[in-house]
């Protein structure tokens, strides 16, 4: 087949939004279909929302492939008769996030406005796909309460899953992810800090264009704690090797961002590796990945629990070892494969 | 919600009063402020108000100060040009007090601009092939000015629309594609005592009809003459007052048809009077005559006052007057020949009739034309206007690109992209396209 | 800077400008920029569809980018406070096309969009910081049909040290996509009437199968052409030209050069082309670099013979072509310097 795979991008930042479509692509060719794929600029600055949301309707692709796969938000607008949408990303601040401090639209009567202009214009290109698909429960528990659609789950999986390893249980854990405040890695160190036993921790991963002095500040949280000796902070772009190096000794990974939609590579890199993962009952997505007690733990967010967490960790390295292992299984369960991903979207 | 009133503040200005009037009750239900371009004497308001010297010398400052503004417009350029300067540069509502302002853009392209080209491009921009008409012709002083209003010109680029009248909001939203409402004119009528008849120099038992305001040919009193002149001998008690100036050669016209109708000490032109005169005036009158055709205002603020004064008005049934309400008002058809001579018979004869539409008159006005009612309604208005300008501006910011590429009204991409972006973003399929070129 | 490309495309089609867009945001990287590349899907069938496009294109928002660079209609509207366009392509069907079976057509709908979209060039364009052209005959027509000034900008090969020199062999090479408007069949015609032992290597992937059927029936059975009916590698094609005596590249009426003659300079083989064949003629001069000839098969054969018959002429044409491209600075550091100043 010939498969077009249409996603928005933000120039020169990478991420989960950014993978998945790279992924797929790899994954469709080595099927042997026919794919290309267009990465649009968008911008997310509200005031300019709804001039983008109009451009992507005109765009035309019905005369192009047997199928438009779109992802990232807002390509579903796009137009083609055999459109399956594997939605990512909703413009929160429309939704969920409206009437909370995180909301960005201004709360006066033009932010309403383009509030409902938004959801309506999602309602039109989404209802009109061929298929709807999505990347976790929670966004598809958002599509049936705000855009009344139905869409069926989709997990992404990795590319490669079968790189990662595991070289036995170290004595750190790893907290992996872009350095950004809304991942939260400072709750890691604050529940660090509330821990009995020796056990490290091990922060990596490129800091946030904007978000320079987060960075700084995990590392003056690290000092005024006097965790120097427990406490090591890698705030750079980590290659893939070390990254699944990194993943082979650790003792566990720990990740808890905030109310993220979906639980992330990183989680499901831990898994592959065989870690067992630590994390909160608010992390979002993650929660459909890790069971409490099987895969990993996943506890209140409050310092003092979470140290809990991270200290049965160390304290049983049998027992997180079993729970790692658990991890294959439970991507097992949920189907989180390639071909399960491609059987769904071509189908 | 943070409004900058914009209107003319003069005491000598009706539009001012009004604006008086109701932004006093605005100010009780959100944060308003008057401001003001005049120099003379001004209403008395315990309401903020800034004044500025002109358009120029309102910085952005200012517009930072409000989420809205509003615009009030008459066809009198002094009192409204350096308004509709400012409405140049930040959109807001205008509130348009008369249907013609031809007058205004007359004024204001050929003395003040001396742009002849810029009169007639803009008159073959609203109005087409028969826009073409030369400015020497000063079509504004005939009364073929109705077809070539001119108040599209206003309100281009207007965040919403407001009009006082039924028939004048559906000539609007022929012109404008973005939120428009009609809201019953408020008055505030001035309370003063008034003088008796015997000073007026009008006899107790007389029937003082009276007409007020600028004698025009559109008043058709004329035809009220004739009218008096057929009904009979209740005319020998008859007493009516043309108040108002009346051009001479008008005048003289005038008192000639009275004497046709040997009604030459019956009917009684007062030229100008002070405002106390003609309130006094309107307070003994038994009838008033109210006719308009054609009609160039967007409302009449003078049938509304003689309402709120309890009196029986006789009008006719186009514009504005069309939309009162038939007990409240003796309404005629100036089509149909001798209606006018019955009413005014019937007025003249029957004192409870004159009672009962007088009485009915006060109520309706009373509760229609309050201050408070308007207030209530131009917030709630507001409110619409600020939730149709994010797709208002998406669809300037469309026809500022088509006109970039050639596209003009007409095209077929036009009506395409209008119901394609309605189709995209109005969930209730509201439909007026979001459109202006 | 963070640098934007901006290109049309059509989904699953790839030609000369999109491998020159690719190589140009490659390049930029290794100039030190970071750059992305922007394909905007174009539809211009039935007419309706362009003023959308264009539309759509003026609606959108390039976020973290300080300029753009832009090669195509209508990927050159969209708007961006730093622009420059080195203008590959205008919407010829509106202009020079106009008229013709691939034109706008005379109905009411295509004047309209003919109307639509040289206003828009005419109002466009100038935004744009600066207007390079690929070749002097875009220049030339943006000039005529818009009045607007180009400076011309020539496209470099995305790498070419990797060419050589081996020997001047025994055949001439037609290199690139097979296909109506490069007229290899001319050259295949022309074989027949060579009196040398001169060979011909055709080598390119066809664009349809009727493509190759004609090639492979004109050849018929002459074992002096040899037809490679496939995409051919930078490796093999590096080779081809290594050991050519000289190449032929003769399309109808093509705005640029195209990339063929560059590589048969830097491998310094002479170019083979027709006098009706266009851009080109500003790399090859006749009787220099190489040979310019009517399009009649039994001209292209005595250019054949010539070049077979007297090698050292070959090899001086061939050399003299590497030093001209070189003298013209069709080179990247040129390219790059010229769109970032």
């Amino acid at each position: 087949m010939k498969i077009v795979i249409a996603t928005s991008i933000t120039p020169f930042v990478e991420g989960g939004s950014t993978y998945i479509v790279d992924w797929l692509g790899k994954k469709l060719e080595a099927c042997g279909h026919e794919v290309d794929i267009l990465r649009f600029p968008f911008s997310e600055d509200h005031a300019e929302v709804l001039q983008q949301l109009l451009a992507f309707r005109l765009l035309d692709l019905s005369e192009h492939g047997d199928r438009l796969i779109s992802i990232r938000w807002p390509s579903h607008l796009l137009r083609h008769p055999k459109k399956v949408v594997w939605f990512i990303h909703h413009y929160r601040s429309a939704y969920d996030l409206w009437g909370t401090e995180y909301q960005s639209i201004p709360n006066t009567p033009e932010g309403i406005a383009l509030r409902d202009a938004v959801i309506a214009a999602d309602n039109v290109g989404l209802c009109e796909a061929y298929r709807v698909f999505c990347n976790s429960s929670v966004v598809k528990d958002r599509l049936e309460k705000f855009n009344s659609v139905d869409a069926e789950v989709l997990y992404p999986p990795l590319l490669s899953p079968e790189l990662f390893y595991s070289a036995g249980s170290g004595d750190y854990l790893l907290y992996l992810g872009r350095l950004t405040r809304h991942k939260r890695q400072w709750l890691a160190i604050e529940s660090l800090r509330l821990t009995t036993s020796r056990v490290r921790l091990v922060i990596a991963g490129q800091p946030e264009p904007g978000s320079e002095f987060y960075a700084e500040e995990l590392q003056g949280l690290v000092t005024r704690n006097g965790l120097e000796s427990r406490v090591e902070i890698l705030a750079r772009w980590i290659p893939e090797d070390e990254k699944r190096s990194l993943f082979a000794n650790c003792l566990a990974v720990v990740y808890f961002p905030l109310d993220e939609d979906s639980y992330g590579y990183i989680s499901l890199e831990a898994c592959a590796a065989s870690k067992p993962l630590l994390t909160t009952t608010d992390a979002g997505g993650v929660n459909e990945l890790i069971i409490d007690g099987a895969n990993g733990f996943v506890t209140p967010p409050d310092p003092e629990l979470i140290a809990h967490g991270m200290d049965d960790l160390y304290n049983d390295r049998d027992a997180a070892r079993e729970m790692g292992e658990a991890g294959q299984e439970r991507i097992a369960e949920l189907g989180i494969n390639w071909a399960r991903v491609l059987q769904r979207l071509l189908s | 919600m943070r409004i900058g009133w914009f209107t003319p503040f003069s005491s000598r200005s009706a539009i001012a009063r009004f604006s008086r009037a109701v932004v006093g009750e605005l100010s009780k239900i959100a944060n308003v402020e008057i401001c003001h371009f005049s120099n003379d004497d001004l209403q008395q308001t315990t309401v903020p108000v800034l004044h500025f010297s002109s358009a120029a010398a309102v910085s952005e400052n200012v517009f930072s100060r409000y989420d809205l503004v509003v615009y009030n417009f008459g066809n009198h350029l002094p009192f409204h040009g350096e308004i509709y300067l400012l409405s140049r540069r930040l959109p807001g509502i205008c509130i348009l007090h008369d249907f013609v302002m031809h007058h205004f853009f007359a004024e204001h392209l050929l003395e003040h601009l001396n742009s002849p080209g810029t009169y007639s491009l803009v008159m073959e921009r609203l109005y087409g092939e028969a826009g073409r008409i030369s400015p020497e012709a000063r079509i504004w002083e005939s009364d073929e000015v109705v077809q070539y209003p001119m108040f599209e010109e206003v309100i281009r680029g207007a965040l919403g629309v407001v009009t006082h009248s039924l028939f004048f909001a559906e000539r609007v939203k022929e012109a404008f594609g973005g939120p428009t409402r009609r809201i019953a004119l408020a008055y505030d009528a001035p309370q003063e005592v008034a003088m008796k008849r015997g000073e007026l120099g009008v006899a107790d038992d007389d029937i003082l009809i009276v007409t007020v305001g600028h004698a025009n040919p559109n008043k058709r009193i004329e035809d009220v003459i004739n009218a008096l002149g057929q009904i009979g001998d209740s005319a020998r008690r008859v007493s009516y007052a043309v108040v108002g100036s009346c051009p001479a050669v008008y005048e003289e016209r005038l008192r000639g048809v009275a004497r046709a109708n040997a009604l030459e000490d019956r009917v009684h032109f007062l030229g100008h009077v002070p405002d106390d005169v003609l309130r006094s005036y309107l307070a003994n009158a038994d009838i008033c005559v109210n006719l308009r055709f054609p009609s160039f205002e967007g409302a009449s603020a003078s049938v509304i006052e003689e309402m709120l004064c309890g009196k029986p008005v006789i009008v006719n049934d186009t514009g504005f007057f069309s939309e009162l309400p038939d007990a409240c008002v003796a309404r005629v058809s100036l089509a149909r020949h001798g209606e006018l001579v019955t009413q005014l018979r019937r007025l003249v004869t029957e004192p409870e009739v004159r009672a009962r539409i007088g009485a009915n008159a006060r109520q309706f006005a009373n509760s229609e034309f309050r201050p408070s009612r308007y207030a209530a309604e131009i917030l709630d208005f507001a409110w619409e206007a600020r939730s149709a300008f994010p797709l208002l501006r998406l669809a300037d910011q469309v026809a500022v690109e088509l006109n970039r590429m050639g596209v003009t009204r007409g095209k077929r991409i036009v009506d395409e992209l209008a119901t394609g972006m309605n189709q995209l973003f109005c969930a209730e399929k509201s439909g007026t396209p979001l459109w202006r070129i | 800077m963070r640098i934007a490309v901006l290109n049309n495309c059509v989904p699953f089609l790839r030609g000369g400008a999109e491998h020159l867009a690719e190589a140009l945001t490659l390049k930029l990287a290794e100039y030190g920029h970071s750059a992305v590349l922007v394909r905007v899907p174009f539809r211009w069938h039935p007419s309706r569809h362009v003023g959308e496009h264009m539309l759509a294109c003026r609606l959108m928002k390039l976020p973290n980018i300080d300029r753009a660079i832009a090669l195509k209609f209508p990927a050159y509207y969209v708007p961006q406070a730093n622009k420059v366009v080195w203008l590959l392509h205008q919407f010829r069907q509106a202009y020079d096309l106009l008229g013709t079976a691939e034109g706008l057509s005379e109905n009411s709908e295509g004047r309209e969009t003919r109307e639509m979209v040289v206003q828009a060039d005419n109002s466009y364009l100038p935004e744009a910081r600066k207007i390079f052209a690929n070749s002097h005959i875009t220049a030339e027509r943006l000039n005529r049909y818009n009045h607007l000034q180009a400076t011309v900008l020539y496209p470099p090969l995305l790498r070419h040290d990797h060419f050589t020199c081996a020997e001047y062999g025994d055949y001439v090479l037609v290199p690139g996509r097979i296909n109506e408007a490069k007229r290899q069949r001319l050259i295949v015609e022309a074989v027949h009437h060579c009196k040398s032992n001169v060979k011909v290597v055709v080598a390119g992937s066809p664009e349809r199968l009727e493509d190759a059927k004609t090639i492979r029936s004109l050849i018929g059975n002459d074992d002096r052409v040899l037809f490679i009916n496939r995409f051919i590698s930078e490796d093999e094609k590096v080779e081809l030209f290594s050991h050519a005596l000289a190449c032929a590249y003769l399309p109808y009426d093509e705005d640029s050069y195209g990339y063929v003659t560059l590589e048969s300079y830097f491998s310094k083989k002479p170019v083979i082309t027709c006098t009706d064949s266009g851009g080109i003629g500003l790399l090859v001069k006749d009787e220099i670099t190489g040979l310019v000839v009517p399009p009649d098969p039994l001209r292209l054969a005595l250019a054949m013979d010539r070049l077979f018959d007297d090698k050292v002429r070959a090899r001086r044409m061939g050399e003299a072509g590497c030093e001209l491209v070189e003298s013209m600075n069709i080179t990247w550091d040129h390219v790059i310097e010229s769109l970032t100043k």
